[in-house]
């Protein structure tokens, strides 16, 4: 049946708090791997020696076989301990929606990112950083800085304070929320310092 | 105080749970973001050898999650990192293959914008980070993928050790990579990963980012741009035209 509209998270929460209860053990152990295992029966697929496939037959099997272990597993939530289902008609009509091209970042600094098809000319967008890795508060400023000054980067991901004002920034504290937000304030000196200031993060 | 917090245009990144899981902290936050119109990337990282099993059940999750980031979760972009379980890294040969088929396969049958993220095993200033950092980067170009975030050298857990020239590589070799042919760019990968997966057991540490780069100007040591020259030199013996 076609879909009466895609799924935002307001349904997906209300789907979540009427699905199916399922322990997590039950889910992680026998659900996940029993269901990922009849997919790669169902639609044969096997992995040649290439690391890039070269095969367009086995890409469309496989998108089939990942399109059907979403709708055919549903997905859990782990707070509420529940299910929720979509149709293959809603997750269609979510790729639908999706937007094919977007913009990161701002005025002369923005880069568009934009749908590659295959291997194009056009390379892909550079975003650059500690990608979360554990970073000194002393010297934060100056590593985002090395990331940007590069003229092959294009937007910024963060790393993470290891301390805020030499506290912790541990999980689920105000020094949390500090820390986060130093970072922020921290790479925008960051792209200021290195005349991008408007470089997506 | 206006660039206090994230603009609409950064990046708002929520991850999923392995596997096929979210949270109520990630609804949440989704909600927010998507009700105030703010570009959001949903993060899952598959991992090879955990709950999935192997290659291709890991290659199947990897897409179903994919798709759920936008169908589920109204993500703009999806942020992918197939990880191995034993190595930690995306570096290694099995999560570049999970990660390619899986990227190749959503590009073949969709417009969906897709971004992997990096996490070699060696640490900065090192032959064998670079080479891992580029190799990925080869194969994220050549299997269609839209955006590539890194690169966290040393897995990302070791304090201070990521730098610029790690993305420097990253983004040389994406740059170069791009329009060749897939068939060229498997026999350069096959070289690369030959060359650097025998050496898990003893990868080079490398370098905190104090001992990288003067801190006040900002500026790589000698001994780090010969590093990289090296590591260029590498890519081009295997197959790549990397100019710079």
């Amino acid at each position: 049946m076609t879909a009466s509209r895609p799924v935002d998270i307001f349904e997906a929460y209300s789907r979540f708090n009427t699905g199916k209860r399922v322990r997590e053990d039950q889910w992680d152990y026998i659900t996940i791997p029993t269901n990922a295992l009849a997919m790669k029966e169902k639609y044969q697929i096997s992995f040649d020696d290439k690391i890039i496939p070269e095969d367009d037959d086995l890409s469309d099997r496989l998108f089939h076989a990942g399109l059907d272990m979403l709708v055919t597993t549903g997905f859990y939530n782990t707070n509420l301990g529940r299910v929720m289902y979509l149709t293959e008609d809603e997750v269609l009509e979510g790729i639908r929606k999706a937007p094919r091209k977007i913009t990161i970042g701002s005025g002369k600094d923005k880069v568009k990112c934009k749908a590659r098809h295959g291997n194009t000319n056009r390379a892909p967008i550079i975003e650059a950083g500690p990608t979360g890795a554990p970073v000194s508060e002393d010297i934060f400023p100056a590593m985002i800085q090395s990331y940007v000054q590069e003229p092959v980067v294009d937007a910024l991901v963060s790393g993470v304070l290891n301390t805020v004002c030499g506290e912790s920034a541990t999980t689920n504290t105000p020094w949390e929320i500090r820390a986060t937000l130093a970072e922020i304030r921290y790479v925008r000196e960051a792209c200021a310092m290195c005349g991008r200031p408007g470089m997506g993060i | 105080m206006v660039h206090a917090g994230h603009r609409v245009t950064d990046a708002h990144e929520c991850s999923q749970l392995n596997e096929l899981k979210m949270d109520m902290t990630g609804l949440n936050m989704l909600a927010g973001w998507t009700v105030n119109g703010d570009t959001i990337m949903v993060e899952q990282m598959p991992i090879f050898g955990g709950y999935c099993g192997g290659l291709e059940e890991t290659a199947i999750c990897d897409v179903a999650t994919t798709l759920a980031s936008f169908a589920l979760f109204s993500g703009n972009f999806h942020l992918d990192g197939p990880i191995h379980i034993r190595w930690g890294t995306t570096t290694n040969r099995e999560s570049l293959q999970i990660a390619a088929h899986a990227a190749a396969a959503v590009d073949a049958n969709t417009d969906l914008l897709l971004a992997n993220q990096y996490y070699p095993m060696a640490g900065p200033c090192t032959e064998m980070c670079l080479i891992e950092t580029a190799c990925q980067a080869i194969c994220d170009t050549g299997s269609g993928r839209e955006l590539l975030s890194g690169s966290a050298a040393a897995k990302g857990v070791v304090q201070d050790k990521t730098t610029g020239m790690e993305a420097r590589a990253m983004g040389e070799a994406a740059l170069t990579a791009a329009g060749m042919k897939v068939s060229d760019l498997n026999e350069i990968i096959e070289k690369l990963v030959s060359g650097y997966e025998t050496r898990y057991n003893d990868a080079p540490a490398g370098k905190r980012f104090q001992e990288c780069y003067d801190v006040k100007t900002v500026k790589p040591t000698e001994e780090y741009l010969q590093v990289y020259d090296n590591a260029m030199q590498q890519l081009r013996d295997a197959g790549l035209p990397i100019k710079h």
